[in-house]
């Protein structure tokens, strides 16, 4: 079986591309999928532990994946819709132009 | 198992969907008055969870939700701020092109959020009470789908919240890793034997990141003045009051009832953060012309006074983050009211905008200078008692803990700071000269009857803090201070 620390270093490193994905970029869709990134890593996270854990048949982790994949979901749904709409305004999903608040 | 004891919760859910329903046999111009229907339903429920009582802790959902009486508190002070919320929305009714019913339902989804998180006794419920409650407030903050400002405002908050709750959530999953468990109950045990593990306190800070977000702490504001600035004004009254409540009764939680002893370690760090809010709440606040983003810098200080009674880490303390709260939620709401009834055609919201108000309509210019005297500080209104009594906490920390008459004194910088600008406001209010607009403004009665109740809890929270004060000591009893 594959040991725990590799499961834990394949997340964190999940979470890092998906954090510079969401700094660096400046579409929001792309930033969006890299912020989905992030969540899985700690979903990888939660199960990993949960499977490795000295009592696996107390489900916590596999409960909290479930809750963060629904969530996930509708943060995705909410997400693309008002980038849809902002995309009718201004013909761009480009985050640099959606500035017209300052100071 | 117990479901009564959420049974506020319920009941919120249950007139959410009834709303909804409404909506679908309402003919188009009856449409707006729901949100009467709303507001006293809201009402109702306030006024039966006054009939609750939480003398022992009572747990639900395998420990996972508690009631005890700092839940309770909660619970009312969000109630009451949805119930003026919803009738400042009806007001604001004509302003929306469409689904205005659908504004109410999430407006009372949130409210139901925010009350799953006074009772949050597990990262778990902590995770999905938070994102109902962001998950609404997109929603809520891009409603104005025509005006640029709202999408933009929608599009940040959702950027950047959704990288705090990632932030939250890899948290979490480090502090299961190491803890096996997400019970703040059974934690606490094993919080002592796990906390040389810098994982653990890695998976902790990650969490009071997202939670530092909520509450738009320093580093974690950014988003703020942009998002109060472009939403419409009773969801930035909504996001002001309730969810900055919502993430401190969390942050209270996760601090002092799952890790006290790790918390312990923490007061410089909390102390640094709390100073530094305060400072860039004010300063940044003493330019801004749009009054919405004042009130969001000033919401950015605030977060950062109530910091300091998290920092003194004493029930003192804890009981005058409570008190605060309590102050600030009749004046901001009194505040937004003003603004949503003030600014109807007005583009930008510009402080100008309430030049000459004192002619226009007396209640709405005394609402509005008492609150920003309120917010300012000065007595005998509210805000003057809270202030008082976290620094009155800090102080006592500060016998074992010198750097707190440091703090003590960012934070009475801020206050003077912050008597510029808000008694710019009104200064613009009642001496201002040139206003283009004079005439009347007529104010609907269920509008009357909230600005009074707020303008009467800010002179009683301010002359008689006696009673609020003790209740707040009973509430904070329920953590491990």
């Amino acid at each position: 079986m594959t040991p725990l620390h590799q499961y834990l270093f394949l997340s964190a490193l999940l979470f890092g591309v998906g954090l510079a994905g969401a700094l660096t970029r400046r579409n929001a869709i792309i930033v969006l999928i890299g912020i989905e990134l992030m969540l899985n890593a700690a979903n990888l996270n939660f199960i990993a532990f949960w499977r490795f854990s000295r009592h696996p048949e107390l489900a916590t982790g596999l409960m909290f994946v479930l809750f963060s994949i629904g969530i996930a979901a509708a943060e995705a749904a909410v997400g693309l819709a008002l980038i849809i709409a902002i995309y009718r305004h201004y013909r761009t999903a480009n985050l640099d132009q959606f500035d017209s608040m300052k100071g | 198992m117990n479901l009564s004891l959420s049974i506020l919760e319920f009941a919120v859910i249950g007139a959410g969907l009834a709303i909804l329903l409404a909506d679908l046999w309402t003919p188009v111009p009856q449409k707006r008055n729901l949100g009467y229907a709303a507001a006293a339903a809201v009402g109702l429920i306030f006024l039966a969870s006054m009939l609750m009582q939480a003398a022992a802790p009572a747990y639900a959902f395998e420990k996972m939700y508690v009631l005890d009486g700092l839940a309770l508190f909660f619970k009312r002070f969000f109630l009451f701020a949805a119930v003026i919320v919803l009738v400042m929305s009806v007001e604001f009714a004509d302003r929306i092109e469409a689904g205005i019913a659908e504004y109410y339902a999430l407006i009372m989804f949130a409210l139901a959020g925010m009350m799953f998180a006074a009772s949050a006794n597990d990262f778990i419920l902590v995770f999905v009470s938070l994102e109902l409650i962001t998950v609404t407030f997109y929603v809520l903050t891009s409603f104005q789908r025509g005006r640029l400002h709202s999408l933009e405002a929608g599009v940040k908050y959702l950027i950047l919240g959704a990288l705090a709750s990632a932030f939250l959530v890899y948290g979490i999953a480090l502090v299961f890793g190491v803890a096996n468990t997400t019970n703040f109950g059974e934690l606490m045990g094993s919080a002592r034997v796990a906390s040389a593990r810098p994982v653990f306190l890695l998976g902790l800070l990650l969490v009071l990141v997202g939670l530092g977000f909520k509450i738009a702490a320093f580093p974690f504001q950014i988003w703020a003045p942009d998002v109060y600035q472009g939403s419409p004004a009773p969801t930035t009254a909504f996001l002001a009051v309730g969810s900055k409540a919502a993430g401190f009764i969390l942050l209270l939680r996760v601090l002092f009832s799952a890790v006290p002893e790790i918390t312990v370690n923490w007061t410089k760090l909390l102390m640094v953060i709390a100073g530094m809010t305060i400072l860039y709440g004010n300063l940044c606040a003493i330019p801004q012309r749009n009054l919405k983003r004042l009130l969001g810098y000033s919401s950015i200080a605030h977060a950062g006074y109530m910091l300091l009674g998290v920092a003194a880490m004493n029930s003192a303390g804890s009981s005058a983050i409570l008190y605060y709260l309590g102050a600030y939620l009749f004046t901001v709401l009194a505040a937004f009211t003003v603004i949503c009834v003030v600014m109807r055609g007005v583009e930008g919201d510009d402080i100008s905008a309430v030049a000459g108000l004192h002619q226009r309509s007396p209640l709405l210019a005394a609402s509005l200078s008492l609150a920003m005297v309120s917010l300012a500080g000065i007595p005998p209104l509210a805000g003057f008692f809270g202030k008082f009594l976290l620094l009155k906490a800090v102080v006592e920390k500060g016998a074992t803990q010198p750097g707190c008459y440091w703090l003590i004194a960012v934070a009475i910088l801020g206050v003077v700071i912050s008597l510029y600008y808000y008694l710019g406001v009104v200064r613009a209010i009642y001496w201002s000269k040139g206003s283009a607009e004079l005439s009347d403004i007529k104010v609907s009665w269920p509008i009357q009857v909230s600005l009074y109740a707020c303008i009467a809890a800010m002179f009683y929270l301010g002359l008689f803090p006696d009673r609020l004060v003790n209740i707040a000591m009973e509430a904070v009893k329920a953590l491990k201070l």
